[in-house]
């Protein structure tokens, strides 16, 4: 069985070719490039793999992630960034033209913070994004703030067609929780199960909404392999099924702990009970069907 | 106070739940509802910050300590149009576990699926589900599957729609109604599509059983409960002399 990671990021070190923002755990030196990261694949069994933009939401940030899509297209797909929630639309269709961006990725939504107001979808500041998506067929890649979580039913509702991938467990940082750890991991302190799991959960009624099982490093209160995560693992297979659940490494954060190979069996050690084919599909053909169709 | 009579026992044994229309009424209603109100003005900016935190769920509005922030809480947990039934189905011996006084936003999800609560091991749980607002259909009104409280009544089912639950029925209510059930007994709050919150209470009960509730649970309102019965309901005092 070939497995996709549904969830990777790579950046070069920065110039002129490949401008990008820098971060903590982003220098402009550092790089983790696609060579490095299909080497580690393939010594892994992994055969294909989402890459997520890094590095800015400017279009010409997005130039090392559209070399690498072109360089390996049977490989990688890709999810960009948007920088003009006005305007979205020109940006979204530029990348998505050479075929390997097929989504977008969202951490905010813009919308009303007190569940008890009036929801106007379109007064969003994101809608348009969700719109031009929805009208595109891209895919939504989601890691919304806990503040705005309960915005994000109203959005998929209004748009029901659209492919929606709720990152990291569905864990949605809360303001306060988001740190790093002694290793300069993202590190997200946050109740296990989430309490987003309210607004989260009942998404299961949309058939085009999943669940990238990923991040577990950055939301457990233990070492690999997260034990403290397998009760929400369950809850998420019994909630979506196996053929709305995607396997992700969140590489490179995790190359030195747990280590990628590590986390190729870190489904098994959440999900002991799984069969071969929710394995098969939880591995990689959820994605496989769902992301690499496209593009 | 009059318990169920025997056309209500047996509606209750074989459907496992109840219906009290306009159980609360008049001054008690509207006393009720301003002590809702104002618990939801207090409790509402920390509400927000949790949510914003990622510590309280958006997907309801939970007031805390309900107990301890107004006595109408508290006399509706033995109110006379309720309580003698749940004292009669629990053959005298009777736990309030939790009150949940909550606040339900419209949205186009329910916050819950389809569930029991707990399974048939447990001693026999209950709850009563008071409206303190209208609650129209679609209005996020609770819901129940008659009969599905029985012991061969299987796994709950999971339909992908709530509205596909085979033989559900919705409850839609006025301000004061209320619903008693059996909490084996499958059940869900149904999507709310209106533009306004579902105002509702729900009492949680239970059948006595050693060990089950502290008598430190509710300590902190010892001062209040002052009446044998209550003391026992709220576990201050032992269910059984010694």
């Amino acid at each position: 069985m070939a497995m996709i990671d549904a969830h990777v990021h790579v950046f070069a070190s920065v110039s002129n070719e490949f401008p990008r923002q820098v971060s903590g755990n982003t220098p402009g030196e550092r790089e983790a490039t696609a060579e490095q990261l299909l080497e580690t694949m393939a010594a892994c069994g992994v055969e294909k793999a989402v890459l997520v933009q890094i590095g800015g939401e400017e279009l010409e940030q997005h130039a090392y992630l559209r070399h690498c899509l072109k360089s390996y297209p049977d490989r990688f797909r890709g999810i960009g960034l948007v920088a003009d929630l006005e305007h979205p639309e020109e940006q979204m269709d530029r990348l998505a033209s050479d075929g390997g961006i097929i989504g977008f990725r969202l951490s905010s939504i813009g919308g009303e913070r007190d569940p008890l107001a009036p929801m106007d979808v379109t007064s969003f500041d994101t809608y348009k994004i969700w719109k031009h998506a929805a009208e595109k067929d891209y895919v939504i890649w989601l890691y919304p703030p806990a503040a705005e979580n309960h915005c994000v039913p109203f959005l998929i509702d209004a748009f029901p067609e659209l492919t929606v991938v709720f990152n990291h467990m569905a864990y949605c940082p809360g303001e306060g929780s988001f740190s790093h750890d002694e290793m300069g991991r993202p590190h997200i302190d946050l109740p296990n199960p989430p309490v987003t799991r309210y607004n989260t959960l009942g998404l299961y009624q949309y058939p085009n909404v999943c669940v990238k099982l990923s991040g577990q490093y950055a939301f457990s209160k233990e070492p690999y392999p997260y034990p403290d995560l397998a009760g929400w693992h369950g809850a998420l297979l019994r909630t979506f099924g196996a053929d709305r659940l995607m396997w992700a490494t969140d590489s490179p954060w995790i190359l030195e702990e747990p280590g990628y190979e590590n986390l190729t069996r870190v489904i098994d050690a959440q999900l002991p009970d799984l069969s071969e084919e929710q394995r098969a599909l939880i591995m990689g053909g959820t994605a496989r069907a769902r992301l690499f169709s496209r593009g | 106070m009059t318990g169920p009579t025997s056309e209500e026992r047996a509606f209750w044994e074989e459907h496992g739940y109840l219906e009290f229309e306009h159980a609360l009424a008049g001054d008690q209603l509207q006393r009720l509802q301003r002590a809702f109100k104002q618990a939801v003005t207090d409790c509402k900016p920390d509400w927000l910050e949790g949510i914003a935190r990622g510590t309280a769920p958006a997907a309801h509005f939970d007031i805390p300590n309900p107990f301890q922030r107004d006595d109408v809480f508290i006399d509706i947990v033995d109110y006379p149009a309720w309580y003698p039934y749940l004292m009669d189905f629990a053959d005298g011996e009777l736990t309030i576990l939790a009150p949940q006084v909550r606040t339900l936003p419209a949205q186009p999800i329910s916050y819950v699926g389809w569930h029991g609560d707990v399974p048939q091991t447990n001693p026999l749980h209950m709850k009563v589900q008071i409206y303190v607002e209208d609650v129209p259909a679609d209005g996020g009104a609770f819901a129940y599957v008659p009969g599905s409280h029985k012991p061969d009544a299987g796994p709950c089912p999971r339909p992908r729609l709530l509205d596909a639950m085979p033989g559900r029925k919705v409850f839609p209510g006025k301000a004061g109604d209320a619903i008693l059930f059996n909490s084996y007994g499958w059940h869900t709050s149904m999507i709310n599509t209106t533009s306004t919150a579902r105002k509702s209470i729900i009492l949680i009960y239970e059948k006595w059983s050693e060990g089950k509730v502290s008598p430190d649970r509710y300590a902190s309102i010892a001062d209040r409960l002052t009446t044998p019965a209550r003391r026992r309901l709220f576990c201050l005092d032992t269910m059984h002399a010694a």
